[in-house]
């Protein structure tokens, strides 16, 4: 009996033991952090309307689950760009542009391993909503694992602006405009007057003082010295927003390159700046710009900006030349002076005699 | 020489009783009131209201301005332009068609019809009379959205004298419109972001370890405490990308190990939790992004060898525009004073992805 018992004991101090170590086991177990969203989403919706539409979620691993908590949380701009700075506490003020008291989706989602799966989204907005944009983020979370220093969770983000149509207030005021060196891995972007590199892009910084987001439109000329022009058909690409209450640079290939590429088995146009034709000198961009939401006034913003494009080569040639031809001048004066020194000393040794 | 002078001054002087301050000044005056109403001048107040944004949706268009020359308008002309710059060559936007427009109403400046009308202009005419200041507005139905969505289009405006559309303009001016995604359009590629994590991963997200934590072992002041784990990501929108960098840094109940807010070497003997996204020899961790794709790159902050730091919700790795997949690894490095109390320091770094705006 006595032995029985300990027997007992010292397998419910196994299972103890077993049930104690499972989490730190089952966080390799959890679910998976691979998936596939939509990341972003436009509607135009008019007062005491409502949209329904779904949002397609995939999971990329073949063996687990996706388990996903879905939420809505505000975001704004973090700089200049177009990175959301999202406000991902559960305490965070709601913003004044926000879409979470207008927008449904569900809780959570499962995707079966290597399956998608969609979700019903509902945007209602209320017949007494004021025209404007309004924009918030939809959230998918991955469960987060436990154990370790470092635990990992990964997830996505769909951006989701909704335009409610009517009389805004548009404002966009031009603070830079001029030959921009966009953001590299070592390198923030940035304006620049003179340079040794070709530029490859034009920019300018337009701050959105209205009430609604703003995709402006237009065109850039730039002549250089000797009055060629090369045009930028189009000076927002990408249909880039400026957010309300943002200074957002917007940028433009001098020469795009285009290309097809395949993602995912689909073909997709994928386009970057490139070298472009130009030669040292002045150069003078001009910027002819325009906005306005539907049934609102078109509003126009025009500028002009300047920036010398000297390459190393090109300013060492040209003191070299510079220096070849003071040289040559004064070779010459000094040639003539001493001819004029000579012709006066046989004057007076004329006159002596 | 000095003659030529003094007859000049004699002669001004003789002129200066007939050409007083005043009247130099009211020439002026005129000359600028005038000369604006002879040069052609932009239609204010112009808008263009699309009763359906719909690509493709066959609608109604209601164009208002107001004229600014008191000139008198016989005609005005619509162009229908990807580009609203008058003077550049004309791309009709794709999808467009005017040519079955009627001119349903009109207000303020009236009597006018349709002279004249093809897939991107329409052209209207009346007997040539003077204008009001009033905004005047058209509205015209059965008109076909473009169906490009990616791209706004415009119509260029411009007012002349003759009944025909021939002539000198008077005034001139764009209105932008654009049509947008309707809900339904479900025909054609939707862009979508493809985004995983692990401590490793496959370059195109089809597997990984499994592994969603890293023990880094025990803490000393004397050696750094380095992990890594991998993130792969790619986009076919147009926008690009970003993924932030979210989470506490580590911490042991109220003990908390700080992170530097600028890229910092590792340092061995003071308190450090710091990433980055490249490869370093100090201490040995990491690797550079994988992918041949450029677009997509780590921030600027994070991406100098042997240098750290970390801020929650700084971005640490983005693509301006499409960008096929491409492999981050995120390597970690911790460091502890002696004086650093004693606990099991954790943080759950949590990676968001998203599109840009």
């Amino acid at each position: 009996m006595k032995s029985f018992k300990s027997t007992v004991i010292a397998g419910l101090a196994v299972l103890f033991f077993a049930v104690a170590l499972l989490p730190a086991a089952t966080t390799s177990a959890q679910s998976s952090a691979a998936l596939s969203i939509v990341p972003k989403k436009n509607y135009v919706i008019e007062p005491g309307k409502t949209v329904k539409d779904t949002l397609t979620i995939r999971n990329l691993d073949s063996e687990k689950e996706l388990i996903l908590n879905l939420r809505i949380v505000d975001f704004t701009f973090s700089d200049d760009g177009g990175t959301p700075k999202l406000m991902l506490a559960e305490d965070a003020p709601q913003t004044t542009w926000s879409l979470k008291p207008f927008m449904t989706i569900p809780k959570s989602v499962t995707v079966k391993p290597g399956g998608s799966k969609t979700v019903d989204l509902g945007v209602k907005i209320p017949a007494s909503q004021g025209a404007g944009s309004y924009y918030s983020a939809i959230l998918y979370a991955a469960g987060s694992a436990d154990g370790g220093n470092v635990g990992l969770s990964a997830s996505g983000v769909t951006l989701a602006f909704v335009q409610v149509p009517g009389e805004v207030s548009e404002s966009l005021k031009l603070e830079k405009f001029g030959a921009y060196f966009a953001a590299t891995a070592s390198n923030k972007g940035s304006y620049k007057t003179f340079m040794a590199t070709k530029p490859q892009s034009i920019a300018y910084t337009l701050k959105n003082e209205g009430n609604v987001t703003e995709s402006p439109v237009g065109t850039i000329t730039l002549k250089n010295m000797f009055g060629q022009e090369q045009k930028i058909d189009n000076i927002n690409p990408n249909s880039s927003l400026a957010l309300i209450g943002q200074s957002r640079t917007f940028t433009a290939c001098i020469k795009l390159a285009s290309e097809n590429v395949e993602f995912e088995g689909r073909a997709t146009q994928s386009s970057s700046c490139t070298e472009p034709d130009l030669w040292p000198g002045l150069y003078t961009a001009s910027l002819d710009m325009y906005y306005g939401q539907n049934g609102n006034n078109t509003q126009e913003v025009h500028s002009t900006a300047s920036f010398w494009y000297l390459p190393w080569w090109f300013v060492i040639a040209f003191i070299v030349v510079l220096a070849a031809l003071a040289f040559g001048i004064w070779r010459l004066v000094d040639k003539f002076k001493g001819r004029n020194f000579s012709n006066q000393r046989k004057k007076l040794s004329r006159r002596r005699k | 020489m000095r003659h030529t002078w003094v007859r000049l001054h004699a002669f001004i002087f003789n002129w200066r009783h007939i050409f007083t301050e005043e009247l130099v000044a009211l020439v002026l005056v005129l000359f600028i009131f005038i000369a604006p109403a002879s040069a052609a001048m932009r239609f204010q107040e112009r808008s263009l209201y699309m009763n359906s944004t719909v690509p493709g949706a066959s609608t109604s268009y209601e164009v208002s301005f107001r004229y600014m020359s008191p000139q008198p308008v016989g005609s005005v002309d619509m162009l229908f332009c990807v580009d609203p710059i008058p003077y550049h060559e004309c791309v009709s936007p794709s999808g467009l068609d005017v040519s079955r427009a009627v001119l349903n109403s009109q207000t303020g400046e009236s009597n006018f019809a349709i002279l004249s009308k093809s897939t991107n202009r329409i052209v209207l005419s009346r007997s040539t009379a003077s204008i009001p200041t009033t905004v005047s507005s058209y509205k015209f139905d059965n008109v076909v959205n473009p169906t490009d969505s990616s791209q706004s289009f415009s119509i260029r405006l411009k007012s002349l004298a003759s009944s025909d559309g021939t002539g000198a303009q008077i005034d001139f001016g764009s209105v932008k419109g654009q049509v947008t995604e309707g809900v339904e359009i479900a025909t054609q590629v939707p862009p979508m972001l493809i985004f995983c994590l692990a401590e490793e991963v496959e370059y195109n997200c089809t597997g990984s370890n499994d592994t969603y934590y890293t023990d880094m072992g025990a803490l000393n002041s004397n050696s750094t405490l380095k992990a890594y784990s991998q993130m792969a990501v790619g986009t076919n929108a147009s926008g690009g990308f970003a993924i932030t960098a979210n989470g506490t840094p580590m911490s042991a109940a109220t003990n908390v190990i700080e992170s530097p807010s600028s890229p910092t070497e590792s340092l061995p003997g003071t308190n450090q939790f710091g990433i980055n996204l490249v490869e370093n020899s100090n201490p040995g961790v990491g690797q550079n992004p994988e992918g041949e794709y450029a677009n997509a790159i780590p921030s600027p902050n994070y991406s100098t060898p042997n240098m750290y730091m970390y801020i929650p919700g700084d971005v640490v790795a983005y693509s301006p525009n499409v960008s096929l997949m491409k492999k981050f690894t995120v390597s970690y490095i911790l460091n502890a004073s002696p004086s650093l109390r004693a606990g099991v320091y954790t943080s759950t770094m949590t990676f968001v992805a998203s599109g840009r705006f």
